[in-house]
């Protein structure tokens, strides 16, 4: 087992009676970048300023390399942050901006110009040093605000919605680039973003936040795969949620039908089904493999492959994602039944609290 | 479809400057009309003062008999002229650092901080501006020589007085320049010198006073202004041998209306006048005001 480098223990900040994190415990490898996900409000944001110092924690432990870091003040704590507004001062060059950091740690003039001369050249504005902010662009304020924080080699790095306030066909390649240098140093990273897909492509691992509460922890694929609730099924990638009552284990029934499904479930009493668009297919709807029956409500050509929008019998809304080449979804019109397949793998049930329930193959198969 | 559109379009836009000028041209007119007519309001005094300070005669006729500049050099003639004047400078100069010094950390407070009677005390440091300055000015009077009489220390026209009185109105500037200065900038500036390192004095005194710097410069102008030219107040305060300008040039406007005054004021305006160019070399004012 790898060492943990940074440990978070039981962390929660309560605003008077509100509880905007609860109870948070997190592990990260140094080296690693760990992704904070989820919709704003969901105390991913409190939970990465408690870790900087500038909100003071209500209960719990921040511990890096064994030292409790709670009561320390920002100023003491090591960890370089990039904020959402960069805040780089605007009445520093860049060069000034940049050693900001090392002028405070008193550090003798030689080290701080070597210092300087590498980081801006790791982040390519050697030739901006002697600009002010005003006189960049977005993207080189980003970097200069990058820039400054890995010049204190922190340690830990952290980054709250870093991408948010650049151009959408920036932010693809500013990603890929915090990812490199991130990578290149080793650093042990922390990132707080609401966008799925900038935490799909630069996390390591991530963690799936929801009112204050920590969902789930885990890479892409696990959260993917397995996830573990409703709320993580729904929020990373699209999830079809269908609300039932499971019966002998292996039947779903909603209003107005009956689900027959892939695997068997020793439980009983509501449930909800989880299946991904991508995951099942459409066809006859007398196809021996079809589990419920649903009318097309529209078919889209997107491109990839074709968005298909049915209606189930409780009049709940489906979309499947259906293969451009071969696919069923284009012998269907708007107005007819079709079958809903799918197999045991690509099927997620999910009891009443919300918690996965594990399926095994059906005694009659 | 779409040519058509674009062309109709290209059209309109071929059309549409002819039109807009005939519009802009009436709005225009207005507007020169407004712009003109205020700036010559605001200039009428201070161009009739500058007119009235080159007449010949002692005594102001119109007509003049004519025009001399020996005005100018008779100066000196007016009564405690340079001393009206070196004390005028000399208390707005004290009670423009003194309201930085008060202004400043108060603003910070009250923009900064939750404290309680945080409500009472931003009214409170607003407040003199709501009071008339010739109240404020025999409430002051009324309290210094109560305090002469049991302290037995002669206290009317000592420039400690005069200053503190000033702070009254010179204060409730700085505080609300400096708050509004404050309340713009991002919070997160100054948690990231933090992060960086600095330490709460580090942060107060290379990020957030900088970033005030327009703030503090138009603060400081304004106080300085409002102490320089108040009358209402300082009229209370002033003894035999101490006065400011504007009390000089009010006394000696009782007894007489001459073109020596009116040079006067025009070197007073000068003397604020360039005040203001040689701060406009530091921070660009027409940015701040």
């Amino acid at each position: 087992m790898t060492d943990t480098y940074l440990r978070i223990q039981g962390l929660t900040k309560r605003f008077g009676a509100s509880v905007a994190v609860r109870d948070v415990d997190l592990d990260v490898r140094q080296g690693e970048l760990v992704v904070l996900l989820g919709p704003s409000g969901c105390g991913k944001t409190t939970t990465l300023r408690m870790i900087a110092g500038f909100v003071e924690a209500s209960e719990g432990r921040i511990l890096l390399e064994g030292q409790d870091y709670a009561g320390l003040p920002p100023y003491r704590r090591e960890m370089g942050m990039v904020f959402q507004s960069y805040a780089l001062f605007p009445h520093m060059t860049v060069a000034q901006n940049v050693t900001f950091g090392l002028r405070m740690r008193k550090l003798p003039r030689p080290e701080i110009e070597a210092r300087l001369a590498e980081t801006l050249d790791m982040v390519k504005l050697s030739t901006m040093a002697e600009r002010y902010p005003r006189q960049l662009s977005g993207g080189q304020q980003q970097r200069v605000a990058l820039a400054r924080a890995l010049a204190i080699r922190p340690k830990v790095l952290l980054l709250d919605e870093p991408l948010s306030n650049l151009d959408a066909n920036l932010r693809q390649q500013v990603a890929r680039e915090i990812r490199a240098l991130q990578r290149a140093a080793g650093l042990t990273a922390l990132m707080v973003t609401h966008d799925q897909d900038e935490a799909m492509m630069m996390a390591d691992r991530l963690v799936v936040m929801s009112d204050g509460l920590v969902q789930q922890v885990g890479t892409q694929e696990e959260l993917y795969e397995r996830p573990a609730n409703t709320f993580v099924a729904r929020f990373i990638g699209h999830s079809n949620l269908i609300r039932g009552m499971l019966e002998g284990g292996e039947r779903l029934v909603i209003p107005g039908a009956t689900i027959g499904l892939a695997g068997h479930y020793d439980s009983s009493g509501d449930c909800t089904l989880a299946i991904r668009p991508e995951r099942a297919r459409i066809c006859a709807p007398d196809d021996p493999a079809a589990r419920i029956t649903a009318k097309v409500e529209d078919a889209t050509y997107v491109g990839a492959h074709v968005e298909v929008l049915l209606v189930l019998p409780d009049s709940t809304r489906v979309i499947l994602h259906d293969p451009t080449d071969g696919g069923a979804a284009r012998r269907f019109a708007p107005g007819d039944l079709a079958g809903i397949a799918w197999d045991l793998a690509s099927e997620r049930l999910f009891d009443d609290a919300g918690a996965p329930l594990a399926a095994r193959s059906p005694v009659h198969a | 479809m779409a040519s058509m559109a674009t062309a109709e379009r290209i059209g309109k836009a071929a059309a549409a400057p002819r039109v807009a000028h005939a519009r802009v041209s009436v709005a225009g007119v207005l507007v020169w009309a407004l712009i003109v007519t205020g700036i010559l309001a605001m200039a009428v005094p201070l161009v009739m003062t500058a007119y009235i300070s080159f007449f010949r005669d002692a005594v102001v006729v119109f007509p003049p008999s004519g025009y001399s500049s020996s005005w100018y050099t008779r100066i000196m003639e007016f009564p405690r002229f340079g001393d009206a004047l070196g004390t005028s400078l000399r208390i707005a100069a004290m009670a423009t650092l003194g309201s930085l010094a008060l202004g400043i950390p108060a603003s910070l407070a009250l923009v900064r901080y939750r404290f309680i009677g945080r409500g009472v005390l931003n009214v409170l440091l607003l407040s003199p501006l709501t009071v008339p300055g010739v109240v404020i000015g025999l409430s002051v009077y009324v309290a210094v020589v109560e305090t002469e009489i049991a302290t037995e220390f002669p206290l009317i026209g000592s420039d400690i007085v005069l200053v503190l009185a000033h702070l009254l109105i010179t204060v409730p500037w700085v505080v609300r320049l400096c708050v509004a200065n404050l309340v713009g900038l991002d919070r997160s500036i100054e948690e990231a010198a933090a992060n960086l390192g600095a330490r709460p004095w580090s942060v107060l005194w290379r990020v957030t006073l900088p970033m005030m710097r327009q703030g503090i410069v138009a603060a400081a102008l304004f106080a300085f202004i409002v102490s320089f030219e108040n009358i209402e107040m300082t009229l209370f305060l002033i003894a035999p041998g101490q006065t400011t300008l504007p009390i000089s040039i009010l006394q000696y406007l009782e007894y007489k209306v001459d073109p020596l005054v009116a040079a006067v004021v025009m070197v007073q305006t000068l003397v604020i006048a360039s005040l203001l160019l040689l701060l406009d070399r530091y921070v660009k004012l027409s940015r701040i005001v």
